[in-house]
């Protein structure tokens, strides 16, 4: 254990950073199915439900009634519930711990949480297809953002030993690189996905072209990370695991983005001369569709975050450890200085 | 220069978001008028805005449609396709055209949705009331059954998706939508007609006789009419008590004649790799659009004309071009069959093969063999085309290196 260490550090922020996680991942499946069956529009009021409190509106009708309104008012709810942990979080933040940052940071995931849920009533009454782009562009950030705070509130954070390997810079600038094209690739995602038939043709293929070649060069660069992280970091599982994780997940994500299309608009036309392309028939909103498209958006998700953990991580081993309780300071590397609120934690 | 450094750094992602999404509310979806129809008939901006004023009277808007008693049309069953997406708690749901078809089919039912340029085959344009797969003669219109079936069994090796988890409801909302922008687009090309007759000065009347007696009306009855132009594939065009193998050998037979003439776009292994070079009437429009254009355009360049012949030219060269460029998908050609998948979009049920090969393919290059009315004569007898049938079922089976009677001999004959 390192000496430096607040031996009387509460367990709770990452107790409940973690439950943060855990609340917001299905958040994000629940929202992907909302807008795949587009059930945006299932209930027409916010913050109310069909003039009911949220929490008042009869759970039979809920339960037992269509499924666009299930998933919904389901997804309000949850909301409610990571909203909730978010609360908690903060609390905890201010209470059991005594680093400052860690505070703030609670606060924006309190203010995340709440801008958020607030996109989400903004789409529902001005039933505006330009802010459930933004609230799906949002979201991902939002729980790339929790991953974040766990990885920051745990003991293998505090306890993390700096070093002065060369490689730790690469890898730092790497996954920097990694990350926003992540998030580049979910903006495009969202061009695809909430698309407004009055879009003028040909913004589809252009989206879908950025989506193609940012998907090659995120292959290209998490290849680069993994193989950086495994070469010099082999042993080092905090770096090793999301790595290896990035690089399986990069690939089954390609899978699932070309089953989210066969699904949607079929083979493409250059397979045809197999029988089973020319035979197939997608089938709107079923099950395989829903799912896959779902999956890709919910994988898309892990993939930021699990990019950003592992930037985060590379970037707090090549911090000075004593910077932790130090006063802020200009950081020395451009990518410390786009973060260095995380490496003075 | 720090701050400045470290602020473009932050806020970039911020930027390529707003700039990706763009910002400020969308405006309500409106239908639009086919423009490079307009350009080539060469309509003024001012009789473009009666059109489209007409068609709103006549049709409302894609959020509020409206039709008049002629068209036949359930005002009901519009509501609940048209509109917004929308849901309520009791499981009634509105706008399905805009949730299910109008990315590829566009608002307007122009087969210019978003996602339609890379699509192929690409989306049905609805508004010429030419459908492909379905029961009824040649020139006639669907019926609802046909739409419907469209819609629930989707169309192989397409992006049409089979609509088959939908409430019947939903479904008949859909078909009566797609016959709603039909008619609305078919209106528009007899008003457009109608513009382009008119004489300088002229203007066209509005009134019922005009607009509705003798524009939608017609268009209308089109469809109504419908249910009495099935092919029949009973009585006198009932399949022969004729053994198979023979009848298979009788169609082999006329597949590979200049009777029949099959082989020429299907080619003489069956695989669809003979004639390639055509185009379906979507594509030809704007193929003859484009050769136009380019006509006019060498016109400009090298003929001599007076300074307003020329600027009248020039305008419309501009508006076409623009129209091209904007309002058209660039022409493909029309691709046959490959006969030995055992993949019909139309169906493949031995009737629904009768059907295609006694009315062919409505808008594409396939021609109908079968009599042009019931009682005329048709290239082939109802006979012939059932046996046509029994061979083109059978080609998945048919052992490809086998080849053709027809093409065996002239190899013969040129050893």
């Amino acid at each position: 254990m390192n000496p430096s260490l607040d031996q009387r550090e509460s367990p709770w922020p990452h107790r409940l950073a973690v439950a943060l996680v855990c609340a917001t991942f299905p958040m994000i499946w629940i929202g992907g199915l909302v807008t795949t069956y587009g059930a945006g529009m299932a209930v027409p009021d916010w913050p109310n439900t069909y003039g009911y409190n949220l929490f008042l509106y009869p759970w039979q009708t809920w339960v037992y009634g269509p499924f666009k309104l299930f998933i919904e008012h389901g997804h309000r709810l949850f909301g409610t519930l990571v909203g909730m942990i978010a609360i908690a979080f903060l609390v905890s933040t201010w209470c059991c711990q005594r680093r400052a940052n860690l505070r703030w940071l609670g606060a924006a995931a309190l203010i995340g949480v709440v801008a958020q849920g607030a996109l989400g009533g903004l789409r529902v009454l001005a039933d505006e297809v330009q802010i459930a782009k933004i609230h799906g562009i949002v979201g991902p950030v939002f729980f790339a953002f929790t991953v974040a705070l766990a990885s920051i509130t745990s003991r293998r954070w505090q306890s993390a030993k700096r070093s002065e390997e060369r490689q730790l810079g690469a890898i730092e600038r790497l996954g920097v690189i990694t990350t926003l094209l992540v998030f580049l690739q979910l903006v495009l995602g969202a061009q695809l996905r909430h698309l407004s038939p009055e879009a003028p043709l040909g913004n589809f293929r252009l989206a879908l072209f950025f989506h193609l070649a940012v998907a090659v060069a995120l292959l290209a660069h998490v290849f680069m990370l993994a193989a950086r992280v495994l070469y010099s970091h082999r042993q080092e599982s905090w770096l090793a695991r999301p790595a290896v994780g990035l690089l399986v997940m990069l690939l089954v994500q390609i899978g699932l983005g070309a089953g989210s299309w066969v699904t949607n608009y079929g083979f493409p036309v250059w397979l045809s001369r197999y029988d089973f392309a020319a035979a197939y028939v997608p089938v709107a909103d079923g099950a395989v569709q829903a799912w896959t498209t779902t999956a890709h958006v919910a994988l898309g998700s892990l993939i930021l975050a699990t990019s950003l953990m592992l930037t985060l991580r590379s970037m707090r081993l090549s911090s000075p450890l004593s910077a932790r309780f130090a006063p802020s300071k200009p950081a020395t590397s451009p990518s410390q200085r786009i973060l260095s609120m995380g490496a003075g934690l | 220069m720090r701050t400045i450094l470290s602020g473009c750094v932050r806020f970039t992602p911020c930027l390529a978001l707003v700039l990706l999404v763009g910002c400020g509310q969308s405006d309500p979806p409106q239908f639009t008028l086919d423009m490079v129809a307009i350009a080539e008939k060469q309509i003024p901006a001012n009789q473009q805005q009666k059109v489209a004023n007409i068609l709103e009277a006549m049709f409302g808007t894609p959020d509020d449609p409206f039709v008049l008693p002629e068209t036949g049309l359930d005002l009901a069953k519009l509501q609940m396709a048209a509109g917004p997406v929308k849901s309520d708690q009791f499981g009634h749901e509105t706008g399905l055209y805009r949730r299910h078809c109008a990315h590829c089919h566009g608002t307007t039912g122009d087969g210019l949705g978003p996602t339609a340029m890379i699509l192929n085959p690409y989306p049905r344009d609805y508004r010429q009331g030419k459908f492909k797969f379905k029961s009824t003669e040649r020139p006639a219109k669907p019926t609802d059954y046909d739409l419907e079936t469209v819609l629930r069994q989707g169309v192989q090796g397409t992006a049409m998706p089979s609509f088959a988890l939908l409430p019947d409801a939903q479904i008949d909302a859909l078909v009566e939508y797609v016959k709603y922008l039909s008619m609305r687009g078919q209106t528009e090309i007899g008003l457009t007609d109608a513009m382009a007759d008119l004489s300088e000065g002229e203007e066209l009347p509005l009134t019922h006789d005009t607009l509705v007696a003798e524009i939608l009306a017609p268009v209308a009855e089109s469809w109504q009419e419908a249910p009495d132009k099935i092919i029949p594939t009973d009585g006198d065009n009932a399949k022969p008590d004729m053994p198979k193998a023979e009848s298979i050998a009788a169609g082999e037979k006329l597949f590979y004649s200049a009777k029949a003439n099959c082989a020429k776009c299907h080619g003489w292994s069956a695989l669809g790799d003979g004639q390639t070079n055509d185009y379906d009437d979507w594509s030809k429009a704007i193929h003859e659009a484009e050769e136009s254009l380019a006509s006019d355009v060498n016109t400009l360049n090298e003929a001599e004309m007076s300074a307003e012949e020329r600027e009248a030219l020039a305008r419309h060269v501009a508006l076409l071009s623009s129209a091209l460029a904007t309002d058209a998908l660039p022409p493909r050609h029309a691709i046959p069959r490959n006969l030995r998948q055992g993949v019909y979009r139309g169906g493949r049920a031995p009737y629904d093969i009768y059907r295609r090969i006694y009315a062919g393919i409505n808008g594409a290059p396939m021609p109908a063999v079968g009599p042009p009315f019931p009682g005329a004569p048709g290239t082939l007898t109802s006979d012939e085309i059932w046996n046509l049938v029994d061979y083109v079922l059978s080609l998945p089976y048919e052992p490809i290196s086998q080849p053709p009677r027809d093409q065996r001999a002239v190899s013969r004959a040129q050893l």
